[in-house]
Parts: structure tokens; sequence; C-alpha cells
């Protein structure tokens, strides 16, 4: 970015990674990266008194994709209500003016994001075919370094792979399709559900129940692809969005499938959506985080729900049609050639909701009976749980037990007998465990050694709060945030507005299937092999360490 | 590429199909073929010649001096200026036009509008329930053609998406799926269905919800018209599909076609998600329209119909920017894309100043105070482009040499951001 030089002076410092907790000290910034030492003289920011934290890094929102897009465009209320002007930058390309709610405008979600001092961020979820959208929404959305995640695991030519056993190929195809598509990650989403509800069978709700026709089981879907990638060294092990998300008595297969993959790296996204006693509602936090407790491999993010509108957007489109049939509330789905699905309902999170109070308990009891703030992080699992604007709100009830517990006083208490949070959580997170959770365990878990810290060489992605008592204020409003090296964020106002880069990989893989692969195309693809894979990407793929 | 040569894998966009297998070949600068292709298809690649023009009050200008007259014209109707896309634009060029109307708090529509703008506004009140063509292709055992022949618009439609191919879970093709074709009074659907329907205009809707209740579950009486429990019937024989696709035509061009239809048609499409599988196939023309509502959602939040004249988007989706240019509204206009408008437009497009720049604007047939020719988006310039299931396409453009639509705007703009700051806004 720029070649300027800013000493942050002054400043208490919270910087988990390079194991700085709480301590007064200057930060250097040169020409975009974070740099040992500036000359005396240098462009000082005072900071004295003010918190300093690597910039955040969501690990999972829904951003940026053909599937957001369709949600936009079924909540013109939504956009009608809350307005976006553009912002008053000082220098640059100026800014753009959009709508928000529950899934804002691409140049507006850019702008919240920063607001909130948020720099870097990953779309969770990119049909393969649509990944030129992504792309081009992602270049309309300033202000983040971003990436994005592939679906695979409801794909048929993984799927046949599978079935013929086939894991060599499965892989290189895995790393073909991160590569051509300009991905960052594998992410699975319902393992053979969407396929099942995409052939008549409806879902898969057991590990090992099979796809009619293949045989192939979630179990083997699962084991494939994580191997796939451990096997290809992807900086991010698979993301998995498990089978039977939202359903009662879900924390079984959910259990079954971080057991499954014992001894693999994999990442388990949303698990609050993921962690529901059975057979009727109840907790089942406690069982599932304290395997994530006792096992080094296993990461997750929380998709915490917050009280307040949401809109569901999902490739699993099973879930989606009953959530539908439940809430009465208007319906999309979109089924996607040969790759995956689509399904979308907007709905909204009530406190005297008895399923909506069980899920932000769930949510909370994950997050508090964490072993390993490093391994557990936080999302909302914008915007299915909640939007990115409300993690302020959700920080202070992780910090804040008596804004917790009094808030805990005002929700459907009917399914919560028995639970870890109705027995009385008193854990109270600190701000460096809020550093790691929002920042530098994301970071980490995604394998970005130039993100989530404050270390020489770091992009100089930083966010400078002002004290305040009232916790859900002080991160909702910092007092300047840096991107780049660049201030984008200055007195609370939002002053420049960067392009961010893509965050991508081309893994290198054996070309000897792809003659197969192209007969594959031939045979049943709408689209030409040819005209497939996203060209003109501006940022180079980062490299992968061998 | 041009002057002769083949380029092959090329992106058609003379209909909304976006067949991506076209080989074209191009001899002395003109393409001489273009296949496989269709009629509609061979009429869009043409022989790819253009005006190169750049006309300012209808006289020769140089680039320069026609986008400077462009910028003050535009800074001066700033929120009283409409700009509009037109068709053949790469979804490049689009998101640069809406860029600009936000700059000028102008107000943004589109081809969109005047077509396709029932189905957009059902879905956004209902949801809807659809696949990308791809999924017909590999799945429908049964078919539904609602009014709609789509030789006649699509013509690639059935022989690469819907009826003839084998796919994934149709290994038979066209023998292994089955084929209705449901008639509305003139609106004739295709021909050689295994089942065929004719109702009156007057019965469409009542029909759509006769089928949509016995989907549901509910019993029909027997007292009902022949022809409409033989709808009742057909809608039972999708309930017994694996997986049922309707397909209609979303670019309304027919007088008096009940525009409730769409919306029965979504509701019916939902509903039939209870029993089996289902799917609406919502047939769109070409040009990259889709392409204009996909940009203008993750730009504004709305698909068509927006209006930043307050500093931010709003949605006016009953008021269409030209029915608001005929009622005044406007002081300028700004085509963007192939100015063919229709005619009433074209009347009033002339009082105003209007600007058009894209392919044949020379020869646009309203009064422009600027005008530039640019390429057709697909044909001489490379990009995006969507497909009418919303799938997005690379463009391989067999020609060159064209001026280029984005780099023309990308110069309007930095001489609007000019203007306006000489005169201080």
């Amino acid at each position: 970015m720029s070649r300027t030089q800013l000493r942050i002076a002054g400043g208490t410092v919270h910087d988990p990674a390079n194991e700085v907790d709480g301590e007064v000290r200057d930060i250097c910034v040169e020409d975009g990266r974070i740099v040992s030492h500036l000359p005396d003289g240098a462009p000082s920011l005072d900071a004295r008194g003010m918190i300093v934290m690597p910039g955040g890094v969501d690990i999972h929102s829904h951003l940026a994709s053909s599937s957001c897009n369709h949600a936009r465009r079924l909540l013109p209320e939504e956009h009608s209500a809350d307005p976006a002007p553009a912002p008053e930058v000082r220098e640059g390309s100026g800014s753009r003016s959009g709508t928000g709610g529950t899934v804002p405008t691409t140049f507006t979600t850019g702008y919240r994001y920063a607001g909130l001092g948020y720099t870097t961020a990953f779309e969770a979820a990119v049909a393969p075919l649509m990944a030129r959208q992504s792309h081009a929404e992602l270049e309309d959305t300033p202000c983040l370094d971003s990436g994005f995640y592939v679906l695979m695991g409801n794909d048929e030519y993984l799927l046949r792979q599978i079935a013929s056993g086939e894991q060599n190929r499965a892989r290189d195809y895995a790393a073909w399709l991160i590569g051509s598509t300009g991905g960052y990650a594998i992410k699975i989403v319902n393992p053979g559900g969407i396929e099942a509800w995409k052939s008549g069978q409806r879902n898969l709700s057991g590990l090992d129940d099979a796809l009619a026709g293949s045989g192939v089981t979630p179990r083997a879907i699962l084991e494939t692809i994580a191997d796939a990638g451990n096997d290809l060294r992807l900086p991010h092990p698979v993301h998995i969005h498990c089978n039977n998300l939202g359903m009662p008595g879900n924390s079984a297969v959910t259990l079954a499938t971080m057991q499954a993959l014992a001894g693999r790296r994999a990442h388990f996204t949303h698990l609050q959506f993921h962690s529901y006693g059975g057979p009727g509602w109840s907790s089942g936090a406690r069982p599932v985080i304290e395997y994530v407790n006792s096992h080094e491999e296993v990461s997750v993010d929380v998709g915490q729900v917050m009280f307040g509108p949401a809109t569901t957007i999902t490739a699993d489109g099973p879930v989606e049609y009953l959530l539908h049939q439940s809430s009465g509330r208007k319906w999309v789905n979109i089924d996607i050639e040969l790759e995956t699905g689509c399904g979308i309902v907007p709905l909204v999170y009530k406190d005297k909701a008895a399923v909506s109070a069980l899920q932000w308990a769930v949510g909370l009891e994950l997050f508090l009976l964490s072993g390993d703030p490093w391994r557990v992080v936080l999302s909302t699992d914008h915007p299915n749980g909640g939007s990115f604007l409300s993690y302020p709100a959700l920080i202070q009830l992780l910090m804040d037990r008596s804004v917790r517990d009094e808030r805990l006083k005002q929700v459907n208490p009917k399914l919560l007998a028995g639970s870890p949070l109705a027995d009385g959580l008193t854990r109270e997170y600190t701000l460096n465990e809020i550093a790691v959770v929002t920042r530098a365990g994301p970071a980490r878990l995604l394998g970005l050694q130039q993100k989530g810290h404050l270390g020489p060489g770091a992009d100089a992605d930083i966010t400078i709060y002002s004290r305040d008592d009232d916790i859900a204020k002080m991160f909702a409003t910092p007092r300047y945030v840096i991107k780049g090296g660049a201030l984008v964020v200055e007195e609370g106002q939002l002053r420049r507005a960067p392009a961010g880069r893509r965050i991508r990989l081309q893994p290198g893989y054996d070309e000897a299937f792809l003659p197969d692969l192209r007969r594959h195309f031939e045979a049943y693809s709408t689209v030409s092999f040819e005209n497939y894979a996203v060209q003109g990407i501006s940022d180079d793929p980062i490299p992968l360490s061998s | 590429m041009s002057p002769a040569g083949r380029t092959e894998h090329v992106t058609c966009l003379g209909c909304g199909c976006g067949c991506d297998d076209i080989t074209v070949a191009v001899a002395e600068g003109r393409i001489v073929d273009a296949s496989p292709s269709c009629p509609i298809g061979r009429a869009w690649f043409g022989d790819g010649t253009l005006p190169s023009e750049v006309l300012r009050g209808g006289r020769p200008a140089s680039v320069d001096e026609a986008i400077s007259e462009a910028a003050t014209v535009l800074v001066g109707a700033a929120g009283r200026c409409l700009v509009y896309l037109a068709p053949d634009l790469t979804t490049q060029a689009q998101r640069m036009a809406v860029a600009i109307a936000d700059l000028l708090r102008g107000t943004v529509d589109s081809a969109t509008s005047g077509t396709a703008a029932t189905g957009l506004l059902a879905a956004q009140r209902r949801g809807r329930a659809g696949a990308t063509l791809g999924e017909i292709r590999n799945r429908a055992d049964a078919l539904m053609f609602w009014a709609v022949d789509p030789a006649q618009r699509y013509p690639r439609y059935l022989q690469r998406y819907a009826l003839e191919p084998v796919g994934t879970h149709v290994p038979k093709g066209r023998a292994g799926r089955f084929v209705i074709a449901v008639s509305v009074g003139a609106e004739q659907a295709l021909k050689g269905a295994d089942l065929t329907l004719e109702l009156e205009p007057g019965e469409e809707i009542t029909a759509l919800s006769l089928m949509r209740a016995s989907v549901q579950g509910r019993s029909v009486s027997s007292k009902v018209s022949p022809r409409l429990t033989q709808a009742v019937e057909i809608a039972a024989r999708l309930a017994r599909a694996k997986y049922a696709v309707l397909v209609h035509d979303a670019e309304s061009t027919v007088e008096g076609r009940d525009s409730l239809r769409v919306e029965a048609l979504i509701a019916l499409t939902q509903a039939l998600n209870e029993p089996t599988r289902a799917a609406l196939s919502s047939l769109r023309a070409g040009g990259n329209r889709p392409g204009a509502e996909s940009v203008l959602t993750w730009q504004t939040g709305y698909p068509f119909a927006v209006d930043y004249s307050r500093g931010f988007p709003r949605y006016t989706p009953a008021e269409r920017g030209l029915d608001r240019l005929a009622g005044g509204a406007f002081k300028a206009v700004l085509v963007v894309g192939s100015p063919d408008l229709e005619q009433s437009a074209q009347e009033t497009l002339s009082a105003v100043s209007s600007l058009a720049i894209g392919p044949r604007a020379s020869q646009a047939a309203f009064k422009t105070r600027v005008a530039i020719d640019t390429g057709v988006a697909g044909i001489h310039e490379g990009g995006t482009a969507y497909r009418m299931d919303e799938v997005p396409l690379p463009l391989r453009p067999p020609l060159s040499g064209a001026r280029s639509t984005t780099d023309t705007l990308r110069a309007l703009t930095d001489a609007i951001r000019r203007e306006l700051g000489r005169i201080g806004a």
C-alpha cells in the first residue's frame, strides 16, 4: 500500500499470537507491513490509553456469492429500511452508496466490516460454477482482504471417484477445483445430503446412510475429502458443515463425524447449529465441546445465534425446505448442476421463542465451555445466526457475566432446563481471549501467516479501540482502523476505502485425470470445460509451503 | 482472433441460453461462420461489422470531445438523469454504468423493467424454486411447457438443456422424459409433447390454482370443467415424477398475458417440492440482461428500477425509468448498450439530452447529444455475461478492434469526476 511510516504510540497492545497481553508498546508500520523499528521522527498516532489489536479476521461469513445475491434480491423490504449513503472518503477512487439489512450490498458490507475493525473475511460457501460471481462481488467489497471456500462433497464427479475408490483422483480433482475457481479452502456442506435432496431421497441423516445408486456414504465423503485437504497441505483444513443441521439430537451425528475423522485436521463450522440434544430439543453442547477440547486436531467456529432478524443462506437445500415449511416464510431453492444446492429463508430469532432461546444458549455454552480459544473461534455464520454487526453484542455477552445473566432472564426458559447456561456459567472472556477468537485464532486456523498478529512482517491491519465500560459500544466503534497501512477509519469515521486483495491458492496436482474430467464435462455439463476456470483474477495465488 | 482465424468455445448471447460451444470463423475481419448455431445466433453474430463513429451534436468528434460533452451534460443533470442499461453489455460495463448513476444521484433502469419485471417481483414476494439449466438436462424426467415453445425464441434450449440430452439421472434422454404442453389461448406450447392441454386465457390462473391445491393434497371437485380436471391430472403426473421442471417464457412479449401467471407458476413449483422435487425454468432473452439484474442487486440490493436521487438506492419498481422519462423526470439520459429501445421511448429520448454509448450508438433511432460506437459484449468485448439461469460465463470475443465499452465508461467516469471537482460539487 502506501509508502508511508506510522508509529502507533503508547497503546495497550493485545497481540496474542506474539504473546503480548495488554502491554503498553509502540507498533510500527512501514509500507503496509509491521516493522520492528522506525526512525525517530516518523509520523506518530497517539494511542495512549487505547487498546490496540490486529484487524479482525472472519473465518466464516456469507458475504459474496450467487447465493448471497439471491438473498439480497429476496429482501427489498430490508434494504428499504436500511439505506446506506456513500461514506465521505478523503482519497482514492471514491465510495459507493448501498443498502443494508441482514445481507447488505457489497460496498456497504466492506465499509461496515471495516467500521467494526475487521480487515479480512472469508466467504464460506461458493458453488464452483458460480465462482466468477464471487470474484466480481469481492472486487466490489472494499476494505477487506478476502477469499472463499469451494463447495465439495455433493458434486457428481467427486462422488463418482469416491464410489470407485479413486482417492488420488479425488485429491487431484479437489486441487484442480480450488485452483480453477480461485478458492482458498474446501467446504463440505451436508455431505451427500444435498445430492440426496436433488435426487428425490430428500436427505441423509446418518454417517452410514448411503446415496441411492452410488452407495456413497457421508462417512466416505468426509474421509476422502479430509484426506485430500491434508494431503494437499492446504493451509486451512477441510471446513465442514455436518449432516442434520438444525435438527434436535444432531449432536450425535456431529460427534460421530468428529470421531470418523479422528486424527485428521478438520474444521467444524457453525457448531452451535450442530449441538442439540435429543430426541426433543435440548442442549447437546457439553459433550460436543468436551470432544473438541480434548482433540487438538479439531477446530471450530461457533455460529452464534443472536436475537433479531437473520437470513438463512446455505447450500444445504433440504434444511431450508424444512425451515420454509415450519416457518411459513418465503423460500428460495436453486439446484446447481453437478455440484450443490442453494436455499434461502429469512427469519427472526425471538427471545420469547423456545428454540431460538435454546440456540442462543447453546452457542454461548460452546464459547464458555471451550478449553482453547485458539480452536473455538467467533462467528455468527453471518447472516444465518445474525449479522456480523452483532459481533460487539456477542463479545459483550462473553466478557460480561452480569449482562449475560440479565439477558438469560428475559429469554424463553422452556428448553433450557438442565442446560449448562441455565445451571450457571461464570466464565468471562478476557480482552486477550477476545483478540484470540476474533483475530489471532481465525488467522492461525486459516494458515494466514501475515494476518491476525502484529509482529514484524505481518500485514499492517490494526484496530484501535477507545476504552469504554460498555464493551459492546467499544467493539462497535473502533477509533482507528488501519488496513494494509492505510488509515481506513479515523476518529470513528470511515475515511478511506482501499480495494482488498484476493487470498487464493493454486495447489499442484497430477494432470493425468484431466482427460477423464473433460469427458465428464462433455457428457453432462452445460458449460464447456474450457470455459469453466475463472481467468483474470488480479492477485497471485499464495504459494503453498512444501 | 481477427482479422482471420477461428475462436472456439465462444459464448453466444443471442438469447438467454448462453450456448458456449460456438466456433466462430473470421476472415478479413468479418465473421464468416458460427457453428453450431441457430437462427437467432446467426443474426446476433452477423458478420461482426459495426460502425465506429463518435458523434457530438450529430457531427463527428474526437472521443475526448464527446466524453467531455457527455460529462458536462450528465453533471448538469445530476439528480435528474437516467442511466439505462440496454442489452449487449459485459457485466464489467454494467458495473461501471451503475457506478456512474451512483456518482450522479441518477436513476438506473434496464431492459428488465420492460419485460421481466413481473417475474422478479413475484419472486420477491414468494421466493422461488429454480435450478440451473444443467439440472434440467441431468434430472428432469417430467417437463411442463406452459404457453411456450422454446424453439421459437430460444432455439437450442430443447436440444442442449431440456429434452434431448442424456443426463446423469436421465440415461435415455428424450425417451426418459415425459413432456406436457399446455397452451393458453394463442400462446401455443411446444409440439410433439406426450400430453397436451389447451386452456382459454380466462381459465389459466384457476387451472394453476387447482393444480397447486391438488398437489397440496386437497381434493378437487369433480364439478370443474373437463379441461380443469385434466390440469389437475397433469399436476398429479408432475408430482409422480422424480424431478419435475416447469418452463415458461419470462419475457412478456404478449399483450394481455395474465400478470398473475408467473406467481401462480412459482407457487405451483414450490408446492411440488413436497411430494417430489421441482424447479421452474424462466426463459430469458439475451444480451446479458440477467447480468444487469445481478450487478444491480449486489450494488444496490434491487434488481432493476433503482433511484439514487437521495444519495442511496431506492427501489421504484412500479415506475419504469422510461415511463418516468416520458413524465419529464429527467433532463439527461445515458443509454449504455445496444440502443434498440421501444418506439415510445425513442420519442421522449429525442426531447431530452440523450447520450448513447454502445454498439451502433451512432445509428440510434433517437436524437443524441453524444453517441459513441463501441463493441458488442461477446463479439468484440471480453468479460463476463450471465445465462438465463444466472450462471456467469466468460466471453471470448472472436473479433477485436472495436472501441471498448468499459474503457469508454471508465473515461467518462474520470471526466465526470473532473467536472464535479471543477464545479465543486
